[in-house]
């Protein structure tokens, strides 16, 4: 199983990847690279939550908690106290994973099913919103300014544009890496038995504390980096945006479109759906307000009438069946 | 091998189990019979640990398991085939068969018992890369089966095994229950077809309402009226 997790890592697709990231920026005007920049943010972040709402099956709400803590408190570390924004990533994701951690706790103590443990992160997801607008020191309900980004790496500034690309590049990919490694680790395979069945996963000795800990840990701490470097991006840490609902109803969402439980799925969904909002929005949200909205629903409601399990496993059918027909002849 | 003393199960606070008492000795294979609701489930759920037992105790070949989380019970060989055939729908027979073994103790001889469990089930031979949830009722009864004896069961509980299947396949899963013990590996065997497991188990308990009502050897409660009456709920 080790050996497909090697085999994803020195795939020749990388190459093209490289390639292409090495050429097309430069070429967008500023408004389209900002669309590419938004996509990596949200492929990184549905593929965090992959590992805890896909392999495992919790839709956990509670992750705009830990994008929220990596924005926030990051950017409180360093303009209330002046600590590196680094060091401010790294007691983020830390704080990230001990909130994870408790709320697995709380998830395995306490027996809760499908429903309550969606209402329960929901909770902690709000609770998260109340603490911070009500707290001056990560910025209360105002938010917070970080500095000028003048592309100063030891100050964790990439230089926005371009640079912001890279950084998220990275983040994207290092995501997605993380979800075939997982997928294809023991870890993978005793959160889908959890998914699947949590009595038959008893019944052959599978830990479920210990793993449902473990796959919140991991889809937290990487949350909380993506969030440090997305609000790095925005230079401005704005409550509303970054530790609401909204932004984990949207990652459930492409999460969901793209296929859930799948190393690429999220990645797809968020690839998708991202320009395809910011486009409506850019091209109709001027002349007919609300249309983009309306278009948008159309669009995700479709394809998860067409396929439930999400568009990825609906395109390899597809090229399955596109690979496996004979060739045409011509006839008469 | 299994002693069960004054066990005392529920959920929230309310008793299910009342002061049941049972023995299992090593290679026996012992039925556990009663209506439904009789608690027979509670009973295997609270020997596998998934539900904590409220008093009483527990012993394993002369070790006190009483405490011990479910995890730790199948390292020391204890495995339940829950009822409803629960096999991971979304992976393959093979890995499913692989997962059966993930426990320190049978971790190591995965290979030898994955040709045993292939022996004794041809049919998962030939299924091995399908997904488990593709196979009929009967095959993934047959996998459930060969999940547990993957984890080098030592003490195997079966729950219902006969739920939902075929005539034939019944027979088929009772052949292999009587082969397994033939080779000397510990059953416990909860059913609801009464008289097929008096016909294939040495001794049976009879669970009436949550306490044990009949025990004996397996002709004995056969004959016994208050068998049929337990059965009926009467």
């Amino acid at each position: 199983m080790r050996q497909e997790f090697y085999k994803t890592l020195l795939s020749p697709l990388w190459l093209v990847v490289l390639a292409l990231a090495v050429v097309v920026p430069p070429l967008l005007p500023s408004y389209y690279l900002h669309i590419v920049i938004l996509s990596l943010v949200y492929v990184a972040l549905a593929s965090a939550w992959n590992i805890v709402g896909g392999m495992a099956g919790q839709i956990s709400l509670a992750h705009s908690l830990f994008i929220g803590t990596g924005a926030m408190l990051s950017s409180a570390l360093l303009l209330k106290l002046g600590i590196n924004m680094w060091l401010g990533l790294v007691i983020s994701a830390l704080v990230s994973g001990a909130m994870g951690a408790i709320i697995a706790w709380i998830d395995f103590r306490f027996q809760l099913g499908h429903l309550s443990f969606v209402l329960i992160t929901l909770a902690f997801a709000e609770m998260g919103t109340v603490i911070v607008e009500g707290w001056e020191f990560l910025g209360g309900a105002s938010g917070l300014l970080l500095p000028r980004d003048t592309g100063n790496f030891w100050a964790f500034q990439f230089g926005g544009g371009i640079g912001a690309f890279w950084a998220m590049l990275v983040l994207a990919i290092a995501s997605i890496l993380i979800n075939v490694a997982v997928l294809n680790a023991p870890l993978g395979y005793y959160l889908r038995t959890i998914r699947d069945n949590e009595n038959a996963a008893r019944a052959i000795g599978v830990n479920i504390l210990r793993y449902k800990i473990a796959a919140m840990v991991i889809s937290a701490m990487l949350s909380s980096v993506i969030g440090t470097a997305y609000v790095r991006y925005l230079t401005f840490a704005d409550p509303y945006l970054l530790v609401s609902p909204i932004i984990i109803i949207e990652i459930v969402l492409f999460a969901t479109v793209g296929g859930l439980g799948r190393a690429y799925g999220p990645a797809f969904g968020a690839l998708l759906l991202v320009p395809l909002g910011e486009i409506l929005r850019g091209k109709l949200g001027g002349t007919l307000p609300g249309l983009h909205y309306f278009i948008y629903g159309v669009v995700v409601i479709a394809v998860i009438l067409m396929s439930p399990r999400g568009l990825l496993p609906l395109f390899e059918n597809w090229w399955a069946r596109l690979r496996s027909r004979p060739v045409a002849t011509k006839q008469g | 091998m299994l002693e069960v003393e004054h066990l005392v199960t529920g959920y929230g606070g309310v008793p299910v189990l009342h002061d049941v008492s049972l023995r299992l000795g090593a290679g026996e294979l012992v039925g556990l019979l009663g209506a439904n609701n009789a608690g027979k489930t509670t009973l295997i759920n609270s020997l596998s640990g998934v539900v904590p037992p409220m008093s009483g105790r527990i012993r394993f070949e002369g070790q006190d398991v009483t405490a011990m989380t479910p995890k730790q019970r199948v390292e020391i060989g204890i495995i339940q085939v829950p009822e409803g055939r629960l096999v991971f729908p979304e992976m393959s027979v093979r890995e499913n068969l692989l997962l059966g073994g993930i426990n320190a103790r049978a971790r190591a001889h995965r290979p030898r018992q994955m040709e045993h469990v292939l022996e004794l089930f041809p049919r998962l031979r030939e299924r091995l890369g399908q997904k488990a949830g593709t196979l009929s009722g009967g095959e993934q009864q047959m996998l459930a089966i060969g999940r547990a004896l993957m984890a080098e069961a030592r003490l195997l509980m079966l729950d219902e095994p006969s739920l939902g299947l075929s005539p034939l396949f019944v027979q088929y899963i009772f052949g292999i229950i009587d082969r397994l013990h033939a080779e000397g590996l510990s059953i416990l065997l909860i059913e609801q077809n009464l008289n097929l497991t008096l016909r294939h188990a040495q001794r049976c308990y009879v669970l009436e309402r949550g306490k044990v009502a009949i025990e004996g050897a397996s002709d004995v409660v056969k004959d016994d009226p208050r068998t049929r009456r337990a059965y009926l709920g009467l």
